[in-house]
């Protein structure tokens, strides 16, 4: 994308589209923010000066990590310089569209705030490549599996509670099925499949749903067996989303206790990037893990 | 499904397996880069970003390179009607990989990939889950290591019916000490009359005097593996006893053009495509 000056260019012709989704809109929208403000030399703080807002608020719109108010775009364009009335609008209509409720907003009751944007990016993402060292990643659990690993975390919510949360995750697995889905390339440590979250029963049926998933054209399952010994990994579970638009940083989700990090910085991700591909070269292929899962079948 | 579980993972063949490091720059994801891709690390954007300063053409090059790539592969399922192909030194896939350009034109090509880098064949296996083909498999090898490349592919391909073999932007990294052309030949020998051998190589001549010091000496600080550029001569010396096809030992964008095709460089790369007798 080429970028935009105040010149009187129209913002991202094509995005227009409404088939975009929101999520990668308002990161669209935040990127191109970034660099106007960047152009007009302006800090994050002044920016935030202008629209009542602390630097942190417009480090979280440029990211694309919360909506924009059209009110807060008109003062920001002005601010940087952008007259045309016609780009203005172009804008404007953006912020609109981009706007659009997300589904996962019925959820909001038990959805904590550090969450919400992963599910942003996770449907706006064109590939996402995981490790996981703890739990079968969200996208392939099973029903039962999700509950499973739910009442672990959550051992005095109630039942009603718990529904809705597993809900939630089975909602999440639409991405799986959608027209235009991600691609999926996901490391597990075998830890993962030794684990026995809600007893073997539930187990059984976990891997027959990986076996399943594995068959899907764009999703890659890769197992690191102990018998290859120490790993890339050793940092925990992470995962690294990329978007399909170019203009778009690629973006490490990590997920603590009480909180996650998105990371965005170059030099940080690249750490996940090496870890990730190094991970992909020291596990089972593909075609090995189907097979590995399916024997770990036969011993639960 | 059909392969058990190997932990360990194929037996490295002869030859040095570059190990998995992103601390130098790696021929597969300078190439990538070259290609816009996103799969390379920083000091492969580094090693690249001076190379193009000395010599720019390695840019053009490179795309040169992928489009020849793709004329070269529709040329031989369209006109020469070859079903199987065993490419060797794959890299990182992109768009218009060889098993998409030949299945395209005819669904049963068969497709072997070799390659010998970690990060290529970790790629290189997720990928090609994304395919329905069952027709296409990829072996971990060396291109020294002939005689694994050889027994592997005779898993998928027939050899007693003609193979294009490909073997684009690899045989630079081959030193003499190596003997390039002893591989090449053990490789052909292998198959059947009618077969066919693409090549794609740097060229020793075609880099100005200077860019050629200054490449040398990034390569050589920087890369993980050699590049030895080769004169014209040398090249057709891979294509001995076999019948080149027209129009020879030409740069890159030279080898049957598509009309409209990008005319804006000129590439440091010599290739040619020639049928077995």
């Amino acid at each position: 994308m080429s970028t935009m000056g105040p010149g009187g260019e129209q913002p991202f012709s094509g995005l227009e589209d409404s088939s975009v989704d929101a999520a990668v809109l308002r990161m669209l929208l935040g990127s191109q923010l970034r660099r106007l403000r960047e152009a007009a030399g302006i800090t994050p703080e002044g920016a935030g000066y202008e629209i009542r807002a602390s630097r942190s608020k417009i480090s979280r719109l440029e990211n694309g990590r919360v909506k924009l108010k059209s009110r807060d775009m008109t003062d920001l364009l002005t601010l940087y310089g952008v007259t045309d009335e016609s780009v203005r609008s172009s804008f404007l209509a953006l912020v609109k569209q981009s706007n659009a409720p997300d589904w996962w907003m019925e959820y909001s009751d038990i959805l904590p705030d550090w969450f919400e944007p992963y599910l942003g990016l996770e449907s706006a993402a064109a590939t996402i490549r995981s490790f996981e060292v703890q739990y079968v990643h969200g996208l392939f659990q099973t029903e039962d599996y999700a509950r499973a690993v739910t009442r672990l975390r959550r051992k005095t919510a109630p039942a009603a509670e718990i529904e809705r949360r597993v809900a939630l995750r089975l909602r999440r697995q639409g991405l799986l099925s959608r027209p235009d889905p991600p691609r999926i390339w996901s490391v597990m440590d075998e830890a993962v499949l030794r684990r026995q979250v809600g007893g073997p029963v539930v187990m059984r049926a976990q891997f027959e749903r990986l076996i399943e998933v594995a068959e899907l054209q764009h999703v890659s399952l890769q197992v690191v067996p102990f018998a290859r010994g120490c790993h890339a990994g050793e940092s925990g579970s992470f995962t690294v989303l990329r978007f399909k638009e170019r203009d778009l940083p690629d973006v490490v989700y990590l997920e603590q206790l009480t909180g996650a990090s998105y990371l965005e910085q170059r030099s940080d991700v690249e750490h996940y990037l090496e870890a990730v591909d190094e991970l992909s070269s020291e596990a089972l292929t593909p075609a090995e893990t189907s097979s590995f899962i399916e024997q770990i079948y036969w011993e639960t | 499904m059909d392969e058990p579980p190997v932990p360990g993972g194929t037996a490295a063949g002869p030859g040095v397996r570059p190990p998995f490091d992103t601390s130098v720059a790696n021929q597969a994801r300078i190439y990538d880069y070259l290609l816009g891709g996103t799969n390379n690390y920083a000091a492969d954007r580094a090693a690249v970003d001076a190379v193009l300063k000395v010599a720019p053409e390695l840019g053009f090059s490179a795309r040169a390179n992928r489009a020849f790539l793709g004329r070269v592969i529709r040329h031989l399922a369209q006109e020469a009607g070859i079903r199987q192909f065993l490419d060797i030194g794959t890299g990182i896939p992109t768009a218009g990989n060889i098993h998409e350009v030949a299945q395209g034109i005819a669904p049963e090509s068969r497709v072997v990939y070799v390659d010998y880098d970690p990060i290529v064949l970790a790629h290189a296996r997720a990928l090609l889950n994304s395919h329905v083909a069952g027709a296409t498999e990829y072996i971990d090898a060396d291109l020294r290591d002939t005689g694994t490349i050889l027994s592997q592919a005779a898993r998928l391909l027939d050899f007693t019916t003609p193979v294009a073999v490909t073997l684009l932007m690899i045989l630079h990294v081959i030193p003499d000490s190596d003997d390039p052309y002893a591989i090449v030949a053990t490789v052909m020998d292998a198959l059947p009359p009618g077969s066919y051998l693409a090549v794609s190589h740097l060229g020793s001549e075609l880099l100005g005097q200077e860019s050629r010091q200054g490449f040398d000496d990034i390569v050589r600080r920087q890369a993980q593996q050699p590049y030895i550029g080769r004169s014209q001569e040398q090249i057709a010396r891979f294509f001995e006893g076999m019948s080149l096809v027209d129009p020879g030992v030409v740069r890159v964008e030279e080898w049957r053009p598509d009309p409209g095709a990008d005319a804006t460089g000129r590439s440091a790369l010599w290739c040619a495509l020639a049928r077995k007798r």
